[in-house]
């Protein structure tokens, strides 16, 4: 008689087990969904996102310390002030490096500048593939590019 | 630091204090046949392990990834459910005095791997000494294969472990992460060469090779290696990862291709050459040939499947024994999916897919959201390695793949699995919470 109703219960308890598994997936599910819509609007409102340029260092501030830039996919980089990146720095030329995005990566080629642009510290000489992360540095500006 | 709210983590944690409990007690009634919940510690302990996780990383102000932890939270604690249900004498250590069984001991093992978690999720401010030192994590993966071949001893024919004196560990689980860091450094430094230049052979165009041989060259001598131990489950689970990573570096499909030409051929030769692997493939291909030699497992474990049906024969109702030993001697590791498909049911099983899935899912999202390539690839590196181990493993124990014996992350029982997927949860975190710190300093 007992184990009959130990048996009954424990189908049931067995059921809620899983059921409750289920409950749970179900919660996730939902956070899962919450964060896709929320991104998706962020995305809307947000930068279009082929990469930033984060500024790690910028001894005259312009640009800002701690700053970031959006890229479009062609960026100039120089002390005059018509460049789409412009840097005070005595140590950069009027036209310093052009940051250009082609197919699928970011390249950087200096522009015949005095003192060189450096890619995670080694100057180059000629257009250069980068990577998300890499540092590049040109005169006493160092900045890192980001996506 | 500044502490930070994880409303959405707690949210999802609170059920798996009801859960696991519960599991334990519909386990324990089953079992004494009486109405008493039985001894709960273990699983009061478990729920507090979990919690203490939370806690830490909310007081430490950590912003990663809120789904991971309790995704990670519900298939320990099926597992932990599991093992406990297990005879005890299945495994277990005998050191420092203490006696302890299996549940126990893998509950020792989860806190030695949730604190790693937290250390690394925490602690790894900068991923400098993960990127920059990448050929001395190639030398350290190098170092634990050579250790594992002179030290090692054989467990059914693979040699895969190494005794250290109260514990014994197994290699293969640390080289798996320390071959994801790796393969992620080089290709996050060489991604754009391998994209943009290449060379063709017929209409199939080929990684540039001298940026792609150091690479190849490494990878290839891991593979022997891990095939000359007759770790064939490991040796696929590198092979996957390594495709995987490779493809998502460069999105080249020629490429992933390539490898599974070479995949097939590779298998094809080690089917010809090595007897064991002969072997392997037999029994998947027709298990009840030899039904109580070389098929015995596979078929006990159709056999579960089969008694499990939809709904499961119950917590602590299946598992037939013969003779009062288990008719599947490897249901703790290698077939503990069974297991629970023949206590829960095919619905106990999805629910358990599902929450690797969901695993997965933010494995993959923390990589596209991760702000370099490096943390990128290796999230990506990371989070196939957990799915793929999922999957070879779930495909022997459903008989869709020869079986290879690796472990189910989190589920199965083993330190070196639970601490290793841990470590990688701990990445995983680690990652997410950089990018999300990065967002919110260039929206400020």
């Amino acid at each position: 008689m007992t184990s009959d109703i130990v048996r009954v219960l424990l189908l049931l308890a067995q059921l809620g087990f899983v059921a409750l598994l289920y409950i749970v997936l179900m919660r996730f599910a939902g956070s899962l969904l919450r964060d896709l819509r929320s991104a998706e609007e962020a995305q809307i409102t947000s930068r279009s996102g082929i990469g930033r340029l984060s500024v790690l260092e910028s001894p005259a501030d312009e640009p800002p310390d701690g700053s970031t830039i959006a890229l479009g996919p062609i960026n100039s980089i120089g002390r005059n002030v018509n460049n789409t990146i412009f840097v005070e720095d005595d140590f950069v030329s009027a036209n310093h490096a052009m940051l250009t995005f082609r197919g699928r990566s970011w390249f950087v080629e200096d522009q015949g500048s005095t003192n060189g642009t450096y890619v995670n510290g080694h100057r180059i000489e000629r257009a250069v593939a980068l990577s998300f992360g890499d540092e590049l540095t040109v005169g006493r500006v160092r900045m890192r590019l980001d996506r | 630091m500044r502490i930070a709210w994880r409303g959405a983590e707690l949210k999802l944690l609170l059920p798996i204090l009801l859960l696991v409990p519960f599991g334990f007690a519909v386990t324990n009634v089953a079992l004494s046949g009486a109405l008493e919940t039985g001894d709960l510690t273990m699983a009061v302990g478990y729920v507090a392990l979990i919690a203490v996780a939370h806690v830490v990383l909310v007081a430490s102000g950590h912003r990663g990834d809120q789904l991971v932890l309790p995704a990670v939270g519900v298939m320990g604690g099926i597992g932990m459910i599991m093992l406990n249900r297990l005879p005890q004498d299945l495994a277990g250590t005998r050191a420092f005095g203490l006696e302890l069984g299996m549940a126990s001991t893998q509950l020792l093992w989860f806190a030695v791997g949730i604190v790693a978690m937290l250390a690394i999720a925490v602690g790894l401010r900068d991923d400098g000494i993960l990127r920059h030192y990448k050929y001395s994590w190639a030398a350290v993966g190098i170092a634990l294969l050579a250790a594992t071949m002179l030290f090692g001893y054989e467990v059914n024919g693979a040699r895969l472990w190494i005794d250290l004196g109260p514990v014994s560990i197994q290699p293969g689980e640390l080289l798996k992460i320390v071959l994801v860091i790796f393969i992620a450094g080089y290709l996050a430094e060489t991604r754009t060469l391998l994209t943009s230049a290449s060379m063709r052979i017929g209409f199939l165009s080929v990684p540039p090779l001298p940026y792609f041989l150091p690479m190849l060259v490494l990878f290839a001598a891991v593979m022997l290696i891990v095939v000359r131990l007759n770790d064939l489950g490991t040796a696929l689970l590198f092979f996957g990862i390594f495709l995987t990573m490779l493809f998502v570096a460069t999105g080249r499909r020629s490429y992933v291709l390539i490898g599974l030409i070479l995949f097939v051929a590779g298998f094809y030769v080690a089917y010809q050459m090595f007897g064991h692997v002969h072997a392997r493939v037999d029994v998947w291909l027709d298990p009840f040939a030899d039904p109580l030699g070389a098929g015995f497992q596979p078929v006990r474990a159709i056999y579960a499947l089969g008694r499990g049906g939809l709904f499961g024969e119950g917590l602590g109702q299946g598992l037939v024994t013969l003779g009062g030993s288990l008719t599947i001697p490897f249901v703790h590791t290698d077939f503990i999916f069974t297991a629970i498909a023949e206590e829960l049911g095919l619905l106990g099983a999805f629910a358990l897919l599902g929450f690797a899935a969901v695993l997965v899912f933010r494995g993959l999202r923390i990589a596209a959201l991760a702000r370099d390539d490096f943390g990128a690839l290796l999230a990506v590196g990371l989070t196939a390695s957990l799915g793929l181990q999922t999957l070879i493993i779930i495909g022997g124990n459903t008989k869709l793949i020869p079986l290879t014996g690796i472990t189910l992350p989190f589920v199965s029982y083993g330190g070196s699995s639970v601490v290793a997927s841990f470590i990688m949860i701990g990445l995983l975190l680690a990652i997410s919470h950089r990018s999300r710190t990065a967002e919110e300093a260039s929206e400020s």
